[in-house]
């Protein structure tokens, strides 16, 4: 199986998108005979050319990191310039990975469904939404916290690379939480109280001597 | 009120007609209207860097044009994010120009509504309310309408305030300008 995938982070090859990707066609490549293309949508001058790969694809993976609870600007561009391909026939199946810096997978359901339609509209057969929450920060914490998940996406790209299909039941378990629960909210809540959820920010502040200016408001 | 409009039309004569025509409707009504053609502005795509909250807090680390953006909404009552629906959704300019608004916002994260995770506000005040004005393309259909207004209601709650409205340019210019004028 030869896979196209876009890695549509606007950090392009240093991005916690990356990341995810590493792992996830690390269990891909598993299936012997598979092989993969992976580009950059940030560095991408010419979008011409990605949307020749888009077309020559038989399989393609879009991933990008949510932006305000949606695609960023970027990959939106990126769709925009697939209008081309509107109503062709052989359009490639696709399938999507949307990762959220906040915890819950909720936040990224709403542009799943858009995805879902876009797969529709270009008349590509949908595989569905790779989706996890609590991703920002990832690359700076300790392996015990970031080896479960990364092992799913390990496993979701074996799966993938066998069958040409995103496994359900693995989603799901990915994707946890899709809320906070309510032990969650209390830890988030007492993580605040006591400034333990600042420090990640707070270090970088300091780091960058703007810790004094951190609540500057210059539009006022 | 003080009005700004985001308008994220690349190549729509009739969108922009409709707009102007909403510009001037609103401006007669007593209103100010900061009127932003993104198209022809300087405005870098957002980065993922931080730099806005970690660096040169409150503002992208690249003087583009979105620090007059920022200027603009934040002093706003309400703020209109205009563009016609390109491949179902908003055109790209405008989210390019709506990614560059995470300045208005601190790093820090609290529960909002005691249940999501979100980014506290940067400013000591009511954030302006916010509508959309969309124009349907050829293949919009009304799951499309659906999914556009979700997510906007997702952004205003990232943005900590609330959607008003999104209205669709195949009504009269009136009607938007008279919902805007209830505010």
């Amino acid at each position: 199986m030869k896979l196209t995938v876009f890695n549509g982070s606007p950090r392009g090859k240093k991005s916690n998108t990356a990341i995810l990707l590493e792992h996830f066609l690390k269990g891909f490549m598993e299936t012997e005979g598979n092989s993969y293309e992976l580009e950059y949508i940030v560095n991408n001058k010419d979008v011409g050319e990605l949307v020749e790969m888009f077309k020559d694809a038989n399989n393609v993976i879009l991933a990008f990191p949510l932006y305000t609870g949606c695609m960023s600007g970027i990959v939106k561009s990126f769709v925009e310039s697939l209008k081309p391909l509107y109503g062709k026939q052989d359009n490639p199946s696709v399938g999507f990975m949307v990762q959220g810096g906040f915890p819950e997978a909720y936040q990224s359901r709403f542009v799943e469904r858009y995805l879902e339609k876009l797969a529709k509209r270009l008349n590509c057969q949908y595989l569905g939404c790779i989706v996890k929450g609590g991703i920002e920060g990832i690359q700076g914490k300790p392996q015990f916290m970031t080896q479960k998940f990364f092992y799913y996406f390990y496993e979701l790209g074996k799966v993938y690379g066998k069958s040409g299909k995103f496994d359900e039941e693995m989603l799901k378990n990915l994707a946890k939480p899709e809320h906070l629960s309510v032990l969650g909210r209390l830890f988030y809540k007492f993580a605040r109280l006591t400034g333990m959820a600042n420090i990640h920010w707070n270090k970088q502040l300091k780091e960058n001597k703007a810790f004094e200016k951190r609540f500057d408001r210059p539009f006022t | 009120m003080k009005i700004t409009i985001l308008n994220g039309n690349s190549d729509n004569r009739k969108f922009d007609d409709y707009r102007n025509n909403l510009v001037k409707m609103l401006k007669l009504s007593d209103n100010s209207v900061a009127h932003f053609k993104l198209k022809e502005m300087e405005i870098r795509h957002c980065r993922g860097c931080f730099g806005c909250w970690l660096k040169t807090p409150g503002q992208c680390i690249y003087k583009d044009d979105s620090h007059a953006i920022c200027r603009e909404v934040i002093n706003s009552d309400f703020v209109l994010f205009a563009a016609p629906l390109v491949m179902g959704f908003p055109s790209a300019v405008l989210k390019i120009a709506m990614d560059k608004l995470i300045p208005l916002l601190l790093p820090y994260i609290e529960l909002v509504d005691n249940k999501e995770c979100h980014h506290e506000k940067r400013y000591d005040k009511e954030y302006p309310l916010i509508g959309l004005l969309i124009e349907k393309g050829d293949d919009t259909d009304s799951e499309d309408i659906e999914i556009v207004s979700d997510i906007f209601v997702r952004f205003a709650i990232d943005f900590r305030t609330s959607s008003r409205f999104v209205m669709q340019t195949d009504i009269p210019v009136q009607e938007v300008s008279d919902e805007i004028n209830r505010i």
